[in-house]
């Protein structure tokens, strides 16, 4: 044996010669572990194609046509927001300890309300037709949606069911259906639309809290 | 084993690797959901056009390319991006197979339930379509296209979940793919430049679309060139990835690390592949912009004119396009087809496309012929025909010797109300007078209203208007009283007073008015005062 191939170790984390408090390290790892950073910037990068969108007139500017890009666009905002549901360590974080449900709670929360604003800062002075009333509730309504998806097919996949949703949604918006549950197609101060939009977050938001996306080791990203 | 048995079980171990990719593929999954779209977006949407095939088969390159195009592209990525999700690249790249071939069958994979759903739902539309339709047969340019625009999106997906294996990649190729659709459904519908061509969404087309003409195949070779151009730099770029061949990752944030060799793995691929890739590269760059030179040639095909409601500037309706260099004189010949007649003293035909509606035609024109009957220049029969190319009114004109009013099936704007060639909206009272008033208009308006679009004149209102009340129609809102008209223009109460006056004539005396005045007020010569 030589010393030929020897390597000093790697330096420890600068963050961890820091005095952070372990509460705030906790959550920030757990930030890093979801890559809510990049979620960030994919909803920043939503926004500015919504303001895009709205620019440049790539969409209409008023009647049933007006609300297709858009409500794509928050569809996506949605489905990147739910997919750092998936977490890299699978079962064993499991056992780590009583906080991860808060945690989860907190980042899907969080997600959702940069979803909104991040989308609203896009739209700013720009004229959104239905305005924001409709914004917030299109990506509340679907991100409880992939938060719900999640459960079945995981975290990676969590954007099926809202990307399926908008597009059955896109239906209901050129034939001006009045569901509540096609909530994108109602008016902004329909009670029932909210309702059901709300639903379907809290529903969502709690069994996600409870129980976690469904996880698979063999897939990290 | 020797290198000429290797060789031999070569294809048969490629169609076992394929299988496998078939069988594992996360599209298959995707299906009844896309299944659950179709039924309740295209297929619906279908259902409420008029039983005529082109107009029917538009619905897979508005609706179902929307429909299935989120999904192709997402979990095409998704499926590109298996390899650098489970960070499986560095053990891969021991296997016989080299990166372009795994990579290859993994596509083919997600590609074969793609196309299997899209074609599943194709033949499920046109065989609604056939049971109902009267004439014609299925087009297939619409399925082509389709099919290469799914290629396309599934080839673009797949290449940005192999190059950036990211858990943000699928849902945002997804985005990005139906955003990029509906921008171009937005330029189909009122094209800006005619580079909006190479969208494969189509406009609203006219409900006579390939029943008077062929449907000229133009556009649909200019599309098909152009993505299968895109979809072959793509592949190029695939095959020339050095993360693909190489034991390296791109991922973002973070560990930003590109390889940066191109030199290939010892024994996995040929010196040849580099060499293919950036000639396939350049082909495909090529066929896109040929395609899109072509596209940028394109000229309108204008079948007719509109109003908006009540008057104003007409504007023209644009039924298709044609590419100079792709068109081929032939489409322009009209189709023969037997039309399908109905009544003695005033006949009426229809196209056999139409003959659903034909006697709501008979139903809405007998009246209003009746009561011309015999007057200088009243029809004797109504044929339906194409507008195309006529530079005339969608309402319908008037021609040859004997008279003939001919009028179309085309969507019919604001002049004669929002018909859709459906028998709910040819059978609604609103309809019935619309369609008896673009017959009045022809014949009391003349030649130069329908020849140099524009409104008639006060008179020429109040007769129409008048001839309407007599036969029991309701008044069309556009020649109802509503408030004052221009200053030195009779206003609207004014040429509503008439036609009361008018039309309170005895049926006897309105027509021999009519017959010793009729040209006189075609050509604009009869005042409102000088009206009975």
């Amino acid at each position: 044996m030589t010393a030929a191939g020897w390597q000093d170790p790697p330096a420890a984390p600068v963050l961890a010669a820091w005095p952070v408090p372990a509460g705030v390290r906790l959550v920030w790892l757990h930030l890093l572990s979801r890559r809510v950073p990049a979620a960030a910037v994919a909803l920043v990068g939503c926004g500015a194609v919504l303001r895009a969108a709205l620019q440049w007139h790539w969409t209409f500017s008023s009647g049933p046509y007006a609300q297709r890009i858009p409500l794509i666009i928050e569809a996506g905002a949605a489905a990147a927001a739910v997919v750092t549901s998936h977490s890299p360590f699978g079962e064993a974080e499991r056992a780590t300890g009583r906080w991860l449900p808060w945690l989860r709670l907190g980042t899907a929360l969080a997600l959702t309300g940069l979803a909104i604003g991040a989308l609203q800062l896009g739209v700013t002075g720009a004229g959104l037709n239905e305005g924001i009333m409709v914004l917030a509730r299109n990506v509340i309504g679907m991100t409880g949606i992939g938060l719900l998806c999640s459960l079945v097919t995981g975290g990676l996949l969590a954007w099926i069911l809202p990307l399926a949703y908008m597009a059955f949604a896109q239906y209901a918006l050129l034939e001006a259906w009045r569901s509540p549950w096609t909530w994108p197609a109602r008016p902004p101060a329909d009670r029932g639309a909210w309702l059901c939009a709300c639903v379907v977050f809290a529903v969502g938001l709690a069994a996600f809290t409870i129980s976690g996306a469904r996880n698979s080791l063999a897939d990290n990203a | 084993m020797t290198a000429l048995a290797a060789r031999a079980l070569a294809p048969a171990s490629a169609g076992r690797l394929l299988r496998l990719e078939i069988r594992r593929n996360a599209m298959v999954w995707a299906l009844p959901l896309l299944a659950v779209l179709f039924v309740y977006d295209p297929y619906r949407t279908a259902s409420g056009y008029p039983p005529v095939w082109d107009v029917r088969a538009s619905v897979i390159l508005n609706h179902m390319l929307f429909d299935f195009g989120a999904f192709a592209g997402g979990l095409a990525a998704w499926a590109g991006s298996r390899d650098g999700r489970r960070q499986t690249r560095d053990l891969l790249a021991a296997t016989a197979r080299p990166a372009w071939a795994r990579q290859a069958a993994a596509l083919a994979g997600t590609l074969f339930w793609v196309l299997l759903g899209f074609l599943a739902a194709v033949a499920v539309l046109y065989i609604q379509t056939a049971r109902q339709v009267t004439w014609g047969g299925p087009p297939l340019w619409p399925v082509a296209v389709g099919a290469v625009a799914l290629i396309t999106i599934c080839a673009i997906g797949f290449t940005a979940g192999a190059l950036v294996p990211g858990r943000f990649t699928a849902p945002l190729v997804a985005v990005g793919v139906v955003v990029l659709d509906l921008v171009g459904f937005r330029e189909a519908l009122g094209p800006s430049s005619a580079y909006a061509l190479l969208s494969p969404s189509a406009g609203a087309l006219p409900d006579d679309t390939g029943l008077f003409y062929p449907v000229a195949p133009d556009v649909a070779i200019a599309q098909v060139m152009f993505m299968g151009g895109i979809t072959a730099a793509v592949l190029g770029i695939l095959a020339l990835s050095p993360a693909l061949r190489w034991p390296g990752t791109l991922r973002w944030p973070g560990t930003l690390r590109w390889p940066g060799t191109w030199r290939l793995p010892a024994g996995a691929t040929g010196p040849w592949l580099p060499a293919v890739a950036i000639t396939v590269v350049a082909a495909g760059l090529a066929a896109a912009g040929t395609a899109a030179g072509l596209a940028g040639t394109a000229r309108p095909v204008v079948s007719g004119w509109e109003f908006p409601a009540p008057v104003g500037t007409p504007k023209p309706v644009v039924s298709g396009w044609e590419i100079p260099a792709l068109h081929n004189a032939a489409s322009d010949r009209p189709l023969a087809y037997p039309p399908d007649c109905t009544g003695t003293s005033f006949q009426v035909c229809v196209h056999p496309a139409f003959s659903f509606f034909r006697d709501d035609v008979a139903a809405a024109l007998d009246p209003v012929a009746a009561e011309v009957a015999g007057l200088p220049g009243a029809p004797l029969s109504a044929e339906e025909a194409a507008a195309r190319g006529k530079g005339a009114l969608l309402g319908g004109v008037i021609t040859g010797i004997p008279p003939v009013y001919e009028f179309n099936g085309e969507r019919a704007g604001s002049l004669i109300g929002a018909f859709q060639g459906t028998t709910a909206s040819a059978s609604s009272a609103t309809w019935r007078a619309l369609f008896q008033q673009a017959f009045l208009d022809a014949l009391v308006a003349g030649p130069a209203h329908a020849g140099s679009p524009g409104p008639a004149s006060p008179a020429q209102q109040a007769v129409v208007t008048a001839l309407l009340t007599a036969v029991g129609s309701q008044v069309p809102q556009s020649h109802q009283a509503a408030g004052g008209g221009p200053p030195g223009e009779p206003s609207p109460a004014q040429i509503a007073a008439a036609a009361n006056r008018f039309a309170a004539l005895p049926s006897a005396a309105r027509h021999a008015w009519l017959a010793a005045h009729l040209p006189a007020l075609r050509a604009g010569q009869v005042t409102l005062a000088q009206l009975p």
